[in-house]
C-alpha cells in the first residue's frame, strides 16, 4: 500500500497547485509562448456498493472493485503530462498515470509518450505510445475533468482494457459541406497486461492493435463511426485459473492469433448548456472463451448555472456461445463467464466550483441476470445481478 | 420630476454599459493576413481547434484574452453559449488526449494587440474601439 501513499501524497500537492493556479499567473511575456508545458489531472474519488455479492469495477483492467465500505481505488487517479515544441510542426509528449492497475498497485505507468509531426494544420502524424480510443470520448476516459460522469458508463467501456499501444496514428480533416469530415488510422502493439481474474493477470504484450474511424462534426453535432481490432498474442491464462491443462481439451478456447473485432456509432450533440451522447457497439470475438456482445448508452445532461445535472442509461448484453452437442459441458460453460446482460441508469450531477476543479455526485441503479457475471468481479452464489452504487468525485486540472 | 422616468432612466445606466459591451466585441484578423470575412462556423472552428486554417490556407493562429477579464467568457458565451469551465473541460480533453493545443493565452489585453500585429495568421477578438490600422474586422459578433 505504500505506493497508495505516494498517490494521496501527490493528490494533496496536485489540488494545492489547482487552487493556488491564479495565484502562480506568470505577468506577461510577451509573445513567445514557452517551449515547455507541465500540466496534470487527477480525480480524488470514493464510491461504495449496496452489496457484498459481487464488487464493482469502472473497468475491466481492475482486479477487484467496490462493496459495501466506501473506497476510493477504482476512481481515483492522477496524471502528469509534459509538453515539448521543438517548432511549429514538431511537438513532443509525455504523460504518466498513477491509478489501481490490474496488479492491484498504483504504480505509475507512461501512459502517452509520442512526437507529433504537423505539416499543415489539416494533418497530423503521431509516433510512439499512444493512447487508444476505440470508442468516441474513450481516449480521455481517464480525464475526470474534461467528462460529464464520475466515470465513463462500465456496461459500455468496461471492456476496454487496453489503454494505450506503441504505434502511430495518422489523422486529417477536410471541409465537407456545412462540416468537418476527419479520419483517422492507427496501428501498433500491446505493451500492456490487464486484470484476467482476482488474482490471475494475462499478459497483452504484443498484440496487434489497428482501428480507425470518420467523424463528421457540423455545428453542435458530432457523429463517428468506428471499427478497431486487436490480435492476441500471448495465451489467455485460463489453464492457470482452472487449474489444469484445458487448452489441450477445447483447442478453441486459445486466443493465441485470434482476432476481436469492436465497432462503434457515436452521436453527441452539445449546444449551450444542453449535452447529449448516444453511442453504440458490437463487440465480435473469433475465440470461444468470450461472447460477442452490444452495448449502448445515452446520456442528457442540461447546465443550470454551475451545476450540470445528468440522467443516463446503458446497457450491455451478450449472445451465449452455441457448442457442438458432445461438447463436455464444463467446456461449455467457460464463455458463460464472459456473459454480460445488464442495465444500468444513472443520475448525477456535476458542480464546477471553480474553473479547474469540479465537484460530481452520481448513483448507479444496475438491474441484470444472476447470470450477467462479467462486469463485476468477485460475484459469490448470492449475486442476483442488481447493485447500487453511490459514488462522489473531486476532480481537477493543474 | 415623477418617479417612473427617473426610475427608467436609472434601468438605463444601469443597463447601457451591458447593452453596449455586447454589442461591440469584434473578431478581428492580421491586417496583412488576405482574409476578408469568417462566418460564425469557421470562428468556432478555429477556436475550438477542429480547423485552423483559412480559406487562403493560411494556418490560423488564435489567441484568447486574458482568463481575469470578462472578455474571454463574453466571447465564448456569444460564440457557443459555454460558460469557461466548460471551455476548459473541452481544452481538458484535446491536451490530455494528445491533441490541438489551446489558443495562445495573453496575459493583457496588450499582448492581443501585439499578437495580432506580429502574426499573419493571428485571429483574436476585441471591443471595437480597440481596432487600429494593424488589424481588420472579420466578423461582428452578434450577442
Amino acid at each position: 500500500m505504500k505506493s497508495g501513499h505516494i498517490l494521496f501524497l501527490t493528490w494533496c500537492i496536485a489540488l494545492g497547485a489547482a487552487t493556488n493556479a491564479s495565484a502562480a499567473e506568470q505577468s506577461d511575456e510577451g509573445m513567445v509562448s514557452s517551449r515547455f508545458s507541465l500540466q496534470g489531472f487527477g480525480t480524488l474519488g470514493i464510491a461504495r456498493s449496496d452489496t457484498d455479492s459481487a464488487q464493482y469495477v469502472r473497468d475491466l483492467s481492475q482486479p477487484g472493485g467496490l462493496s459495501t465500505n466506501w473506497s476510493g481505488k477504482i476512481d481515483s487517479l492522477i496524471g502528469l503530462q509534459a509538453n515539448y515544441r521543438f517548432n511549429d510542426e514538431l511537438t513532443g509528449v509525455a504523460q504518466v498515470i498513477s491509478r489501481y492497475r490490474y496488479d492491484g498497485s498504483y504504480r505509475p505507468e507512461l501512459s502517452w509518450a509520442f512526437l507529433r509531426y504537423d505539416p499543415d494544420p489539416t494533418l497530423n502524424l503521431r509516433l510512439g505510445r499512444l493512447g487508444t480510443e476505440f470508442y468516441m470520448l474513450a481516449d480521455s476516459r481517464e480525464v475526470g475533468y474534461a467528462n460529464l460522469t464520475v466515470r465513463p458508463p462500465p456496461d459500455y467501456f468496461g471492456t476496454l482494457v487496453f489503454s494505450y499501444v506503441d504505434g502511430f496514428d495518422v489523422s486529417k480533416t477536410v471541409p465537407v459541406g456545412h462540416g468537418l469530415l476527419r479520419g483517422k488510422l492507427f496501428a501498433g502493439r500491446s505493451p500492456e497486461t490487464t486484470a484476467f481474474d482476482k488474482n490471475v493477470s494475462w499478459d497483452l504484450s504484443g498484440s496487434l492493435l489497428i482501428g480507425g474511424y470518420i467523424d463528421y462534426l457540423n455545428g453542435p453535432w458530432q457523429v463517428r463511426l468506428s471499427h478497431d481490432q486487436i490480435r492476441f498474442s500471448n495465451e489467455v491464462p485460463i489453464n492457470t485459473l482452472l487449474g489444469f491443462e484445458v487448452l489441450a481439451l477445447a483447442p478453441n478456447l486459445s486466443m493465441v492469433d485470434k482476432w476481436s473485432r469492436y465497432d462503434s456509432l457515436g452521436v453527441v450533440y452539445d449546444k449551450g448548456p444542453l449535452q447529449l451522447q448516444l453511442m453504440l457497439s458490437q463487440t465480435s470475438h473469433d475465440n470461444d472463451d468470450y461472447e460477442d456482445s452490444k452495448a449502448g448508452y445515452a446520456i442528457a445532461a442540461y447546465r443550470i448555472g454551475k451545476i450540470t445535472p445528468y440522467l443516463g442509461y446503458s446497457k450491455v448484453k451478450s449472445t451465449p456461445i452455441e457448442f457442438p452437442p458432445a461438447t463436455p459441458a464444463f467446456i461449455a460453460s467457460i464463455p458463460s463467464a464472459s456473459h454480460s446482460d445488464q442495465h444500468t441508469l444513472f443520475l448525477g450531477g456535476r458542480w464546477d466550483i471553480q474553473h479547474n476543479l469540479d465537484l460530481k455526485a452520481q448513483v448507479d441503479w444496475m438491474h441484470g441476470s444472476p447470470r450477467s457475471v462479467f462486469p463485476v468481479r468477485a460475484e459469490t452464489p448470492a449475486w442476483d445481478g442488481n447493485m447500487t452504487v453511490f459514488s462522489l468525485a473531486l476532480d481537477f486540472i493543474f | 420630476m415623477p418617479i417612473w422616468p427617473r426610475l427608467l432612466f436609472a434601468l438605463g445606466l444601469i443597463l447601457a454599459p451591458w447593452i453596449q459591451a455586447e454589442a461591440d466585441m469584434v473578431v478581428v484578423v492580421n491586417a496583412r493576413s488576405g482574409v476578408e470575412r469568417l462566418t460564425q462556423d469557421d470562428v468556432i472552428n478555429i477556436f475550438l481547434g477542429r480547423y485552423r486554417q483559412f480559406p487562403s490556407g493560411l494556418a490560423a493562429l488564435p489567441v484568447d484574452q486574458p482568463e481575469n477579464l470578462p472578455e474571454k467568457a463574453r466571447f465564448y458565451r456569444v460564440l457557443v453559449n459555454k460558460d469557461l469551465p466548460e471551455i476548459n473541460a473541452y481544452w481538458a480533453r484535446l491536451i490530455f488526449s494528445g491533441k490541438t493545443s489551446p489558443p495562445y493565452q495573453a496575459k493583457s489585453a496588450a499582448g492581443v494587440m501585439d499578437w495580432l500585429a506580429r502574426n499573419r495568421g493571428a485571429i483574436g477578438y476585441i471591443e471595437r474601439s480597440q481596432v487600429d490600422a494593424r488589424v481588420k474586422i472579420v466578423l461582428e459578433l452578434e450577442p
